[in-house]
């Protein structure tokens, strides 16, 4: 992946060129452009098809669900993928949003459509901080403290008052008619979706992405190569903290409460990861793809074996079979068979 | 006065346990580089073993030891060639190993979850709320310490244990493989040691620790499938701390930190205790990245 990159010369330090151009995609691989506009219009134009859709409410709380999963994923793979450094406490950062959007809403009345981007950025500056310690570490050293930052979280909202404690803090629900209601929460999520994949795709195509990709396959040899390691993986642990920081924020809204066991759990971590494996992590498409089709599996589990455990057997089992046997997950997998359509290669 | 000693008693109890549990993690990244996510589930899964071996059968959890370290030691070896033997060559091991723990975690926490539902369980042999009780000696007038009985009892079995894996690596024949394994894989393999054998060998015994520590931890922490998570993130801490893959690093930083966890329960509140060990962590990560035993260990 490097060496393609390499070979595509000097555009990384001129002015971001755009998709076009860094690409070149061969004369049919331009209808990716058209897959991606269909689908942009389908999912804008999705909730002003109320009349047609049965069980309103429902389809766009899905949807919601499943963009922000999108934009976890693809916020998880900024690190996880590019730079090959594996967060599993990823959720913390979707708890601070939160945290920080619920607060302002629950002492201060203001709205988290406003404030969600506050808890972003509050999720960033944890990033930035968090990134300065763990990131002394390689490899397994650092997996362990993110998840041992993730836990110190839990701890401390578990057990501060002005949060909530344990219980968390009820929000006001949104004013808006029961019919409604969930169509700010769609737009939204749909709004940080496009964000996070966006800036997932940015990454990937800039010296920045360039960098980490590097760090990825050798950190030392990225380093002997003038790669200024040690602030790209800070940034990248950031940047990937943004989205989830924000999806966070709104999240807690349109449940209603904040808890910290909401947020706070490896298990949203492991979904992160799960999702954007599966679907091929340091890909743009990868996660995006994970997020589907891991949210669909989830749904159908519940479905037809019910609320029980059996749904968490699914996923481990999924995960340990993706790593054993394709360990680059669809999108890679299908590069490599050179069967990757045109419409999933957005690398 | 007294209850200092009192804190510090207690503290060392519990650093006992915690030393026995991480020198299993730690056995398995210094010989194979695996960090196992999955040995607190392991632990939890043992602990399940020992609590129904009590429940049904009134076996007690400290004599449990003697068959669920075996059948901990061959799950390990089966769980080894199973699934690591698969990813021995991948370019990054350390980072599948974990990945592939985590899966096999949630695998094994859904499984304990379907199968024994989520309530807390605990076993109550006779011996787990009673305290011998030490005065005279030094102490002033009156002051009386407790010294609960489980807590002696499980230290006293950790460190047989220990000492039995110190003895075990330091004089056998295998414990010699083991140690040179750790200290250079390649070399090992080119002076004819049989590296496969080893390290299965030593994943099993990391399990079958994670075995003995779950027969303790059957009476004396309430357990449940979910809570495997915030001990693996208590044990890794340490770990970490103590330098990843060092035997001595793991046992001090137990004891150490059992000390300090033990205070700030008395000080600030039992809630508070876990928060010891991920301070202690970031702190040692700020000072000290490669821990306080650790090498730089080329990932």
């Amino acid at each position: 992946m490097i060496e393609d990159r390499a070979a595509m010369g000097p555009e990384d330090s001129a002015p971001e060129p755009t998709p076009e151009e860094v690409q070149r995609p061969p004369g049919p691989a331009r209808y990716r452009w058209y897959v991606l506009a269909a689908v942009v219009v389908a999912l804008l134009a999705l909730p002003l098809f109320r009349p047609m859709i049965s069980s309103y409410n429902y389809v766009l709380t899905l949807g919601a669900l499943i963009l922000m999963w999108v934009a976890m994923s693809s916020s998880w793979n900024i690190l996880g993928g590019y730079a090959g450094y594996i967060s599993l406490g990823h959720s913390v950062f979707m708890g601070v949003g939160g945290y920080v959007a619920g607060v302002l809403l629950y002492y201060h009345g203001i709205s988290p459509f406003l404030t969600a981007l506050l808890g972003g950025l509050a999720a960033v500056a944890l990033g930035f901080l968090a990134g300065f310690i763990t990131l002394r570490t390689r490899g397994p050293a650092f997996i362990i403290s993110t998840i041992a930052l993730l836990f110190m979280f839990l701890l401390m909202t578990d057990n501060f008052e002005y949060l909530g404690g344990a219980a968390g803090l009820p929000l006001p629900p949104l004013e808006v008619p029961q019919e409604w209601l969930r169509v700010p929460f769609y737009y939204a999520m749909l709004f940080i979706a496009f964000g996070a994949v966006w800036t997932s795709y940015r990454v990937a195509h800039s010296k920045f992405g360039m960098g980490l990709r590097a760090i990825s396959e050798d950190e030392t040899k990225a380093e002997v190569a003038g790669v200024p390691t040690r602030l790209y993986k800070i940034s990248a642990f950031a940047m990937s903290a943004f989205w989830v920081g924000v999806a966070g924020g709104i999240y807690g809204y349109s449940i209603a409460f904040i808890r910290p066991t909401v947020f706070f759990t490896i298990a949203i971590s492991a979904q992160m990861v799960l999702m954007a494996i599966i679907g091929g992590k340091g890909t743009v498409a990868g996660p995006v793809l994970g997020a589907v089709l891991i949210y669909a599996i989830n749904e159908f589990s519940l479905v037809v074996f019910g609320a029980t455990e059996f749904n968490i057997v699914i996923q481990g089992t999924i995960l340990v079979a993706v790593l054993l046997f394709f360990p680059l997950g669809v999108v890679g997998t299908l590069r490599k068979m050179n069967r990757l359509p045109a419409f999933l290669n957005w690398d | 006065m007294t209850n200092v000693i009192q804190v510090a008693i207690l503290g060392l109890l519990l650093g006992g346990v915690y030393a026995l549990m991480a020198a299993g993690l730690t056995l398995a990244f210094g010989v194979m580089r695996i960090v196992n996510l999955a040995h607190a589930a392991f632990i939890i899964a043992s602990a399940y073993i020992s609590f129904f071996a009590f429940d049904k059968l009134g076996i007690d959890p400290l004599l449990s030891v003697v068959f669920v370290m075996p059948i901990m030691f061959f799950f390990g070896i089966a769980v080894y060639q199973a699934l690591f033997r698969r990813i021995e060559g991948s370019a990054k091991f350390g980072e599948m190993t974990v990945l592939l723990t985590f899966g096999i975690a949630i695998m094994v926490e859904g499984l304990l979850g379907f199968v024994f539902t989520g309530i807390y369980r605990k076993a109550q042999p006779g011996y787990a709320n009673e305290s011998f009780i030490v005065d005279g000696l030094f102490l002033p007038e009156g002051d009386i310490l407790f010294i609960p009985k489980g807590q002696f009892f499980a230290s006293l079995l950790s460190i047989v244990l220990l000492v039995g894996l110190w003895a075990f690596l330091r004089y056998s024949q295998t414990g010699y493989a083991i140690r040179a394994t750790t200290q250079n894989r390649a070399a090992a393999e080119i002076v004819g040691v049989n590296v496969r054998r080893v390290s299965a060998i030593s994943f099993g015994l990391s399990t079958a620790l994670a075995g003995a520590s779950g027969a303790l931890m059957s009476y004396l922490f309430p357990f449940f499938p979910f809570r495997h998570w915030q001990w693996v993130a208590v044990l890794l801490a340490l770990v970490v701390l103590g330098g990843m893959g060092s035997m001595k690093g793991a046992v001090i930083g137990a004891l150490v930190l059992g000390v300090a966890s033990s205070f700030v329960v008395d000080q600030i509140g039992p809630t508070w205790g876990p928060m010891t060990f991920y301070l202690a962590l970031f702190l040692i990560l700020l000072i000290r990245p490669q821990g306080l035993f650790g090498k730089e260990v080329p990932v």
